[in-house]
């Protein structure tokens, strides 16, 4: 079988960096030197760390909160008040409408938290586990799996994800039925698809660098005395390679939520992202992307809020997932 | 040569099974063509139309149908109520659009990619070489922030400032090279530099990270002893082993570049490739988007290739390696 | 006198006209327009199988001329015919043609291309296969025959006084080339005998046409028309971007039907930027359509309580449309009474339509309840714009004032009128109903199987088969006097307000603006010196326009 590209010997792949959303950084990890110069700003999390992780916890607690919160519900019409600016009532305003923004924007979070922690969940587990294999049996069974990689890497990220979405979720009188997913929090028909084919889009980057990171790992001494011992594959896989790879697996993780946070601000413009009744950080930007261009009545909060929510988060995620690798560094194997 | 028939081999491998693929996914989307061309039909009438276009016909007689239209050099044809056409009477062919919308993503692709590393290089470059330093932290920090702005948000408040307000340029719309080279300059610079900026962080720290790594190497060490400057050790013989990451990673991107740009397309109202394929998607145009699926899958292993060979170019161990192997 | 007035409570300080203002600008010869569209017709032009939208009609009216065109008073005057003559109980009418009228490549407009192209229409044309068409004209003509090269007559099976309008059928009636009408790419290969030819036409890019130098329409002072040398269309869906690009120069003309477009353009009138031009004359309604049919196996309106009186009046009650026109239509359209706007016959001010009464709403819902045993839910289905989408989330919310449970979902403006056809909605924003003659409606609403069935026409999307609309719509086609259509037309009005099958909204306001130097929307004065018809609900005639240096 012809070799993959990249073709130098085992180092840990790069990996495609999507077009038309947000492009994953994904590095090669520093080696031991690289991890001596940042060695102050690495080994510990840092002022920068320590805001994005409280930032993080305060929007994951306002989308759980969200029922709870003292704050208007998302879809209520304050009369009168249409387009208004930032004012003691509304901090964020309201939008043509007349519904508050922070309770969108805060009932927003649910949505899109729901669907990228899901998503890369999947994504997570399937990709991880294929690449997982992949990298530890090599031979065949990673050709085979490389080569399926390559065929859903080949088309990009964003058309595959609205192909599915297409297939799966848009007979109209369906996209909306609901049904409850966790306890009280009812999820419509699309946001479920949604979640399935952006995971089934992931899985082969994710595949990738589980691959990638198991290369590395399982050639390791102590994965070959494992082996002469007399250990079963599946053995060593699970309780001596997997710990190792988990670490770059969670710094993905992390890269992919903010990934898909904005990709699925992409499929909302294109108009198969969340149904417009429930509002999500995507949609929100979709529903206001004219509102700057508007020459009379026009509300930039609609689009410039769930935008700043987005920038912070996705900030904060990739922030973190890059003092994580970091932390973590896998060390380089000579060419 | 061998190097050249297994890519050959593999382009086709890819090539096959993604459009297997697509065909298959394609057949199960709800609301067919017809739907489309004629909303209103009696069920009869919706029957022959079907027919007329072959819709009737199982996927993998149309998928034959398709690869031996494509073995004939035709991309296929868009389906219309006047019925399924051959070639030569076909009054929209898919090959038309892609002629006028193929330039078009290339020419985005190119801009964004050179905007992008004619800034990464060089602050990857200086970055490396000032590791730790409060030059390095705060370019740092500025590529971050660079990459958690969203393009098509980027490029709506790009839209609104530079082109309904300033009035520089025209909100949406491209102007191709040919019809006027400024305005084809002018158009095209919002939607690059959207596509651009996020970009420009991703290889500057790739850039840098790998520079770090080259720099702590012995040949770095003994330049410097023998009197070399740091500029030229920079730029003359670190730079080029350096490069590896940035280079797979801008290889992969051209490739999602070309269809992958739907979104900025749809802001900018710019008929390229992604603009295609989701109208493809929408219109439920099987014929058509198989074809560009195919031109995208060809692409992608191109570039690969390419890829794989400037590796070879920039980097005498990998050539030394496979001469080797 | 035509009614300039504005159709609206707050008008923009003149600056914005209406239709039938007197521009007095000198017509000058030559320049080129570009043209924003809202949408594509990507399903072609090959009129009698076509199913025309509003940029599709645009691009019809630029290539075709259809036989009868309406005037300023809504009477249908002969426009590419010379005579439109019915005999006593009008049921045979002949139509007689100009002489010397030639299609685009060269071909003689007579008789028998008149013919062909009639019953093309009609489906007994064999090269030809109408869908809408067939339905509308099909049963209803008995023949068509070649009096003499200049003369067409036409038999039809019942008395039918509105058969002038149908020649017209929204100027979806064009009159094609024979070569056209045979060839089997009739879609895109566009021959009439309009002002303009057809050059070129990439779909969802541009449509571009040049100026037909044997046009057999003159202006009123013996000019030869169009003035213009060409004209291109773009098709550009979202409205803003449409606004956008008439204020940056890129666009001559755009038109729009939305409130918030419209509130812009007002704004950018009255500073003088641009030339504005509103119409609700002879407008479509807007409307949430009702999908009205229980069906035990689930197939037709899947899932819907319509079909139940209560149901319907609760959601007609807890709708609130003057907060509706207040908040999202920017005081812009006014409410509408019922189908039929007003200047059209049948138009009532008061045609009984539920007034906005909450209380009474939750005591429908609960009579909904004790009727069924279901609490009322329901789905409700939009277009996927911003601004549709903000307004459907408003009237959602009205709706669950009222304790119902309401779920909306958007459909893709290409999948947009199936999800209608195949009946598969419950609640759908819709706008249709232009205001032509009120027979011209009879295809849209009429049974021809009894009720409780379901209504077996095809494109009665709601479904609803009631006795009184069926047989107001059968003697209204026949009727001949005046005063008595009238009355059978506002019985017709009333019924639908007693049964709520739609729940009308508003009439629809089009705007069409331009750059300050481009006139004459409107059109030409019509060959009997008529005024034209100050609708733009079904576009306008592109032969009038110019622009001045």
């Amino acid at each position: 079988m012809p070799e993959q590209s990249p073709s130098p010997a085992p180092t840990v792949e790069q990996e495609p960096v999507v077009a038309g959303t947000q492009p994953l950084v994904l590095e090669l990890p520093p080696t031991e030197t690289d991890a001596k110069v940042e060695k102050s700003a690495s080994k510990r999390l840092g002022l920068f760390g320590w805001v994005a992780i409280v930032w993080l916890a305060l929007v994951t607690l306002s989308a759980l909160l969200a029922p709870v919160l003292p704050v208007p519900a998302p879809d209520q019409h304050f009369i009168g008040h249409e387009t208004e600016a930032i004012s003691f009532a509304h901090p964020m305003g309201t939008d043509g409408t007349g519904q508050d923004m922070m309770a969108r924007v805060i009932w927003g979070a649910r949505a899109s938290l729901l669907i990228s922690v899901s998503s890369v969940v999947l994504g997570l587990i399937l990709g991880g586990l294929l690449g997982l294999i992949a990298g530890y049996y090599r031979g065949k069974l990673d050709t085979f799996l490389t080569n399926l990689f390559n065929v859903f890497l080949a088309v990009p990220q964003l058309v595959l994800a609205l192909a599915l979405v297409a297939v799966f979720a848009s007979d109209p009188a369906k996209v909306s039925s609901q049904f409850h997913w966790i306890v009280d929090w009812p999820v419509s028909q699309r946001e479920f698809w949604l979640i399935i084919s952006i995971g089934i889009v992931s899985i082969p980057i994710i595949g990738r660098i589980a691959r990638a990171s198991t290369l590395t790992w399982a050639q390791r001494e102590f994965v070959l005395a494992a082996r002469s011992m007399g250990a079963k594959n599946r053995r060593i896989m699970i309780r001596d390679v997997l710990p190792n790879v988990l670490p770059a697996m969670f710094s993905i993780a992390l890269l992919g939520v903010a990934v898909v946070i904005v990709l699925e601000g992409g499929l909302s413009i294109l108009g198969v992202g969340v149904p417009p009744s429930t509002p999500s950080w995507g949609n929100l930007i979709a529903t206001g992307r004219n509102e700057l261009t508007k020459i009379v009545g026009a509300a930039p909060q609609v689009i410039l809020a769930p935008s700043v929510a987005i920038f912070l988060t996705v900030l904060a995620l990739n922030y973190l997932g890059d003092v994580i690798r970091a932390r973590f560094d896998v060390r380089e194997s000579a060419i | 040569m061998r190097a050249v028939l297994q890519r050959l081999i593999q382009l086709l491998i890819v090539l096959v099974l993604v459009t297997i693929f697509c065909a298959l996914l394609i057949d199960r989307v709800p609301g067919d063509v017809t739907y489309t061309l004629a909303p209103v039909a009696t069920p009869q009438q919706r029957a022959d139309l079907r027919h007329q276009l072959h819709l009737d016909k199982p996927v993998y007689v149309r998928y034959g149908e398709w690869v031996d239209g494509l073995v004939h050099g035709d991309l296929g044809c868009y389906y219309g109520t006047s019925g399924y056409s051959t070639a030569s009477q076909c009054p929209d062919k898919v090959a038309d659009r892609v002629k006028d919308a193929l330039p078009i993503s290339l020419a985005l692709m190119v801009y964004a990619q050179v905007l992008a590393l004619v800034l990464a290089i060089p602050l990857g470059v200086l970055t490396a070489y000032r590791a730790g330093s409060l030059f390095d932290k705060s370019v740092n920090t500025a590529a971050f922030a660079l990459l958690a702005i969203p393009n098509f948000v980027l490029g709506l408040v790009l839209a609104y400032y530079v082109g309904s307000k300033l009035g520089w340029v025209e909100p949406t719309g491209w102007i191709p090279w040919g019809d006027d080279p400024v305005g084809h300059i002018k158009q095209a610079a919002l939607p690059t530099i959207s596509l651009a900026v996020g970009q420009v962080a991703v290889y500057m720290r790739l850039l840098r990270s790998d520079m770090i790594a080259t720099l702590q190497e012995d040949f770095v060490t003994m330049a410097r002893a023998k009197g070399l400057s740091p500029a030229r050790i920079l730029w003359r013989h670190a730079l080029r082993p350096s490069s590896l990451t940035l280079l797979t990673v801008a290889g992969l991107n051209v490739g999602t570049l070309i269809g992958g740009a739907v979104v900025i397309e749809n802001i900018f109202v710019i008929h390229g490739m992604g603009f295609l394929i989701a109208d493809a998607i929408f219109r439920r145009q099987y014929v058509a988007l198989q074809s560009y699926v195919a031109i995208l899958a060809i692409g992608y292993v191109v570039v690969n290739f390419l890829v794989d060979i400037l590796y070879a170019i920039l980097d005498p161990r990998i050539r030394h390696a496979r001469a080797v192997a | 006198m035509v009614a300039a007035a504005c159709s609206s409570k707050k008008s923009g300080g003149g600056a914005t006209t209406s239709a039938g203002e007197q521009d007095n600008t000198k017509p000058v010869m030559g320049g080129s327009v570009v043209y924003a569209q809202e949408a594509e017709d990507a399903g072609g032009l090959c009129l009698p199988e076509a199913q025309l939208d509003i940029s599709g009609i645009n691009y019809a009216r630029t290539i075709y001329d259809t036989l009868t065109a309406p005037n300023d008073k809504g009477d249908f005057v002969p426009f590419l015919a010379k005579s439109v003559d019915h005999n006593a109980d009008f049921t045979e009418w002949t139509i007689g043609l100009r002489e010397g009228i030639k299609f685009h490549d060269g071909t003689t407009l007579d008789a028998q291309v008149v013919k062909n192209n009639l019953d093309a229409y009609r489906g007994t044309y064999p090269a030809r296969h109408p869908i809408l068409f067939s339905l509308v004209f099909g049963p209803y003509v008995k023949s068509v025959d070649v009096v003499d090269p200049l003369t067409v007559k036409v038999t039809v099976a019942q008395p039918w006084p509105a058969f002038p309008s149908y020649l017209w059928s929204s100027g979806r009636l064009g009159i094609m080339a024979q070569a056209q009408l045979d060839s089997q790419d009739c879609a895109k290969q566009l021959i009439g005998t309009g002002p303009f030819k057809l050059r070129e036409w990439v779909v969802n890019d541009h449509f571009t046409a040049d100026r037909n130098p044997d046009y057999w329409q003159k202006d009123k002072d013996g000019n030869q028309l169009p003035y213009l040398d060409s004209i291109t269309f773009k098709p550009v869906p979202d409205g803003q971007q449409r606004l956008n690009g008439l204020t940056s120069g890129q666009f001559q003309l755009i038109h729009t039907s939305s409130s918030i477009d419209q509130e812009q353009l007002r704004a950018l009138a009255q500073q003088g930027k641009i030339t504005n031009t509103e119409s609700d004359k002879f407008a479509e309604v807007s409307h949430l359509m009702l999908c009205t049919v229980q069906d035990p196996a689930g197939k037709i309106c899947p899932g819907t309580p319509f079909w139940n009186e209560h149901a319907r009046r609760a959601v007609a009650l807890a709708l609130d449309r003057e907060t509706l026109i207040h908040v999202r239509g920017k005081d812009i359209p006014q409410i509408a009474s019922g189908p039929f706007a007003p200047g059209a016959i049948g138009y009532l001010a008061d045609a009984g339509f539920p007034k906005f009464n909450l209380d009474e709403a939750k005591k429908e819902v609960a009579a909904y309840k004790a009727d069924t045993g279901k609490d009322l839910e329901f789905t409700y289905g939009g277009t996927p714009d911003p601004e549709g989408v903000e307004t459907q989330n408003f009237i959602k919310a009205m709706f669950e004032a009222a304790g119902m449970k309401v779920s909306t979902y958007t459909v893709e403006q290409t999948q947009y009128i199936n999800v209608a056809v195949q009946r598969n909605f419950q609640m759908y924003g819709w706008r249709n109903f232009p205001g032509s003659d009120p027979d011209s409606l009879f295809v849209w609403w009429h049974c021809n199987n009894a009720p409780p069935a379901p209504c077996d026409n095809l494109v009665n999307f709601g479904g609803f088969n009631d006795p009184v609309i069926n047989s107001d719509l059968e003697k209204g086609r026949v009727e001949t006097d005046p005063a008595k259509r009238q009355a059978i037309y506002e019985d017709l009005n009333r019924q639908f307000s007693k049964q709520l099958y739609d729940i009308w909204t508003n009439w629809t306001v089009w705007a069409v603006a331009t750059q300050t130097n481009v006139h004459g929307i409107f059109g030409p004065d019509l060959p009997d010196g008529s005024k034209p018809n100050p609708g733009l609900a079904t576009g306008h005639s592109m032969a009038g326009l110019f622009v001045t240096p």
